[in-house]
């Protein structure tokens, strides 16, 4: 049943992607709701909607979250990231050339959730180890690529030069 | 070798901008005006007859649009397989999950909040739900018109099986049990349904598998002229088998017809689980005779399969894991007889690989018990059996190109494999362990299209210089619409930014029959190539009035027209095409082609008969760990070698590899569907575990390339052969490590501890 406080309209202010938003929304609707319905971003996506799968990732604050599993309202005075917010002036960030050049997207589902996540992992830590973007990223799920080819787009953008796969 | 300037080049998926932008736009991603939120109500029994339903309190909720129920819909009896299909359950209900009516209304929370006020009484009834169960004639009936719970069965012979295992110096026999698995695609299935009132025709704009298939079934389960059915395909979110024909569109369809409004039905994921057509478990009983040198002489396949309880591709996926593996190595006397059962499971169907893996298992392992009992290396064993170009099966499969040996070859080297099976194990708690296993797979299925397989396309070029192909095969994440491109770029001699993949749409793609079977390499590029070189020859031509020069001495190369004879550079190809479109009022110039392959069907009788144009072949070597005291398994290393005829694009070669690896551990190690009462369990991926990031296999991929004559510029297929071995490679180096047979999938570390102890610890 539809709950009365759920429903309250709350007024929230909010930048995303450097812009910012007043808006106002129910007490119960989720952020990723907030970003596809009302901003109408639709990069950011909606899977498996229990924080599982994490192509609902966006940055809050600067850190990864499952933006299926937060409120609107959570949001309020705070700074979100989604993947629309990554190219400057048209110029692609270097992880998402990097995913372009290893062939890290495949059908491209998990992909602006997975760039979103790397962002934080590189934001937290530089030049992380092997074993450090496979748990960093492990919050992030994709089917298709069996992550090697992911795994070295990060290792790219963290470690540049041509580091090409030993076949 | 023949050098290609386009082909052998690893260039990036050519829709990969959007993709890292987050501009692909997926079907949850489409708005269009007045787009109502649809959601369906499902059967919470397995087996039950629906005495009543009830939407009156459902209709009052504000902000609903319509109801739709079975007894809205004309009845049609039909299916993708085998006429069993109805969109909305009519009397009773056959599996957890199955529809039985849907609501749409303004937003996702008042369709959730009226479905709940939905009342169905339903009576339930005696389930079943092992197919060994559900096979006797006791067992509950789920289809009264049936007579019984046999939904197919196949059976072939050749030679005589009896007579050689009478002869066979050494027979091995057992039985293997496959498991379910889901296909783990992170986008759940879903439809934008829009039906027009004033012409009764449908839009419906889905992300499926097969745009073929599924319009021709849609139009026949809704009642409309095909061409009255628009299908207009969006980006797939991954596939694997999951997304052909959904009842889940023609629920939306139907619904979109009742509220006169577009309707929007995505699953989440619980849904998905139900609905889309997991792979079919199966019992398999092989046996298999070869001679003292090594040489394969018989086999005999029998299967008990899980249907579920409605059809979809399950029959034929129960016909590769019974004789599919007959034709990977040359083995005179087979026989196999399948049964596919239905029972109040959720509807099985195709899953990468498509009962090949499942027939493989047995196979692999049989041969790897067999080459132990002679003393000989497994892939000794294989090599000697292996096909050579040119050769036909016992099936009639007319392998044009066999690259195995060469894979088996460079997989054991890649592997250190001599050096490794050599060394004792040391002591410790930890069991090191390298297995093998090869595969074969098919590009293309003639045997399930009855009227024909192949694919066509349109090559045009108007004024701009701007090469647009219309193919009817789709991009399902694994790279076609590359492919495509870079099959028409080596043809037409143009860089690959040249050119642009039109939409799919019923109303103005062409032919294509979809990515199943692996086929859209082999046939769609195929097509792409013809309709490139015809496309060449109209334009040599036209440039050749041009310039007042014979076509015969003109040729593109590298966007530019040359002149053959003296090597002078014609004219850009953009100019040129400028000039000479302008001397037709800007008339395009459109070149056609298709691909017909040599396939036949299959005698009805016998089987026998060619069913695709080209076959691939697979050898891979997995080395694992073992933990004696938790029976835990990990793979710690694992080449995958491959024959794909010729590799179009190595980086979306290793991508297949590397992703087919990955979902063969999680199917042998970490996946299991868990039921009760034909309810599934673990309908998450908290609970139905899908490798992680942290379980990344370390994957050398080897791509081997035998071209082949009937593949375009020789090139074969790969999506499903890099799937096919690897469980079993993994269960045959477990052997080698700690002594236990694997025959049954997934090796949980529970049972595989409890084997081990039964043994006796380790080796």
């Amino acid at each position: 049943m539809r709950q009365e406080g759920g429903q309250k309209q709350m007024k929230i202010q909010l930048t995303v992607n450097g812009e910012l938003h007043e808006l106002e929304v129910p007490a119960n609707k989720r952020l990723v709701d907030l970003l596809r319905e009302d901003l109408h971003l639709m990069g950011t996506k909606d899977g498996c909607r229990e924080g599982e799968c994490g192509v609902c990732t966006v940055l809050f604050n600067g850190k990864a979250v499952n933006s299926c599993l937060m409120l609107a309202v959570e949001a309020d005075q705070c700074e979100i990231l989604t993947i629309e917010g990554l190219a400057q002036d048209g110029v692609l960030h270097p992880i998402q050339q990097a995913f372009i050049d290893k062939g890290a997207t495949q059908c491209g589902f998990c992909t602006p959730g997975m760039i979103l996540a790397t962002k934080a992992l590189l934001n937290e830590n530089l030049r992380p180890s092997d074993e450090e973007i496979k748990y960093g990223l492990a919050g992030n799920l994709c089917r298709c690529t069996g992550y090697a080819s992911i795994h070295r787009a990060v290792k790219k953008v963290a470690y540049g030069g041509s580091e090409e796969v030993q076949d | 070798m023949t050098k290609h300037t386009y082909l052998n080049k690893s260039i990036p998926h050519i829709d990969a901008v959007q993709k890292v932008m987050g501009r692909q736009e997926f079907i949850s991603d489409i708005r269009i005006p007045g787009l109502l939120w649809g959601k369906v109500i499902r059967s919470p029994y397995a087996h039950a007859k629906i005495k009543e339903v009830d939407i009156s309190k459902a209709l009052k909720v504000p902000g609903v649009k319509g109801i739709v129920t079975a007894a809205d819909i004309k009845h049609v009896v039909c299916g993708p397989f085998i006429p069993d299909w109805e969109i909305l359950a009519r009397e009773k209900v056959r599996f957890v999950g199955q529809e039985v009516v849907a609501v749409a209304a303004i937003d996702s929370e008042t369709a959730e909040e009226a479905a709940a006020l939905v009342k169905i009484d339903y009576e339930e009834l005696p389930a079943v739900f092992d197919p060994e169960e559900a096979i006797l004639e006791t067992a509950p009936l789920l289809y009264e018109d049936k007579g019984n719970n046999i939904a197919y069965v196949f059976q072939t012979e050749q030679g005589d099986v009896d007579a050689t295992f009478a002869k066979s110096a050494y027979i091995r026999e057992e039985e293997f049990t496959t498991s379910s698995a889901f296909h783990g695609y992170l986008e759940p299935n879903g439809c934008i349904a829009k039906y027009d009132f004033n012409n009764d025709s449908y839009t419906l704009r889905v992300a499926t598998q097969s745009p073929y298939k599924a319009r021709l079934l849609y139009s026949q389960a809704l009642g409309v002229d095909l061409n009255k059915l628009r299908l207009i395909q969006a980006p797939m979110g991954g596939g694997f088998g999951g997304k052909f024909e959904s009842n889940l569109h023609l629920v939306a369809a139907c619904l979109s017809k009742k509220v006169q409004a577009p309707v929007r039905i995505i699953n989440t994921l619980e849904e998905e689980f139900v609905t889309a057509t997991l792979r079919v478990p199966m019992k398999i009983r092989t046996k298999i005779g070869i001679t003292k040198d090594g040489l394969i002489m018989a086999k005999e396949t029998h299967v008990v399969a899980d249907n579920g309880g409605r059809t979809n591709a399950g029959p034929a996926a129960m016909a590769a894991a019974c004789y599919r593996q007959d034709n990977l190595y040359r083995i005179p006397n087979v026989r196999s007889k399948g049964y596919l059962v239905y029972t109040n499971n959720v509807p099985k169907g195709a899953m990468r690989g498509f009962g090949n893996p499942q027939g493989l298992f047995a196979v692999e392992t049989l041969l790897d018990m067999l080459a132990e009992d002679i003393g000989m290396d497994p892939g000794e064993l294989r090599v000697r059996n292996a096909y050579k170009n040119g050769e036909v099966t016992v099936h009639g499969w007319s392998i044009g190109s066999c690259g195995l040996p060469e894979c088996i070859i460079k997989a054991k080297a890649k592997s250190n494999w001599l050096e490794k099976k050599k060394t004792k194990r040391p002591g410790g708690n930890k069991r090191k362990g390298i297995g093998l296993a090869c595969c074969n797979h098919v590009s293309g299925n003639r045997s399930m299209l009855k009227d024909f397989d192949g694919s066509s396309a349109i090559a045009k070029v108007g004024p701009d210089g701007k090469v647009i192909l219309f193919t009817g095969e789709v991009d399902i994440g694994q790279g076609y619409k590359t492919v495509a491109v870079q099959c028409a770029a080596e043809a037409l001699g143009l860089p690959t930014d040249y050119f642009e993949i039109a939409p799919v749409d019923s109303q103005s793609s062409v032919l294509g029959i979809g990515s199943l079977a692996s086929r859209g390499t082999v046939m769609g590029g195929n097509a792409v190539m013809n309709a490139a070189y015809n496309l060449k020859e109209q334009l040599l031509a036209a440039a050749g009035d041009l310039f007042g020069v014979n076509p015969d001495s003109l040729n593109i190369w590298k966007g530019v027209f040359v002149n053959t004879a003296s090597g002078k550079r014609m004219g850009d190809f953009r100019e040129v095409i400028l000039d000479i479109t302008n001397t037709k009022s800007g008339q395009p110039f459109v070149g056609t082609g298709y691909f017909k392959p040599n396939t036949v069907l299959p005698d009805q009788k016998t089987n026998y008969g060619n069913i695709s144009p080209t076959y691939p072949f697979g050898a891979h070597v997995a080395e694992v760990e073992v933990d004696l005291e938790t029976g835990k398994v990990e793979v710690v290393n694992y080449v995958a070698a491959n024959d794909v005829g010729k590799a179009i694009n190595p980086l979306l070669c290793k991508g297949q590899l590397e992703g087919g690896v990955t979902q063969g551990m999680g199917w042998a190690l970490l996946e299991q569907i868990i039921l009760r009462d034909g309810e599934i369990l673990n309908r998450n991926f908290l609970d139905y575990k899908i490798p992680t990031f942290a379980d990344m296999v370390d994957v050398h991929p080897i791509i081997v390339e035998e071209e082949d004559p009937n593949g375009p510029f020789g090139a074969k297929s790969l999506g499903e052969p890099a799937f096919n071995p690897v469980a079993t490679a993994i269960c045959n180096a477990i052997y080698d490590a700690v002594g236990v047979r694997i025959t049954k999938l997934p090796v949980l570390p529970e049972e595989l501890l409890a084997a081990m102890r039964a043994k006796g610890g380790a080796q």
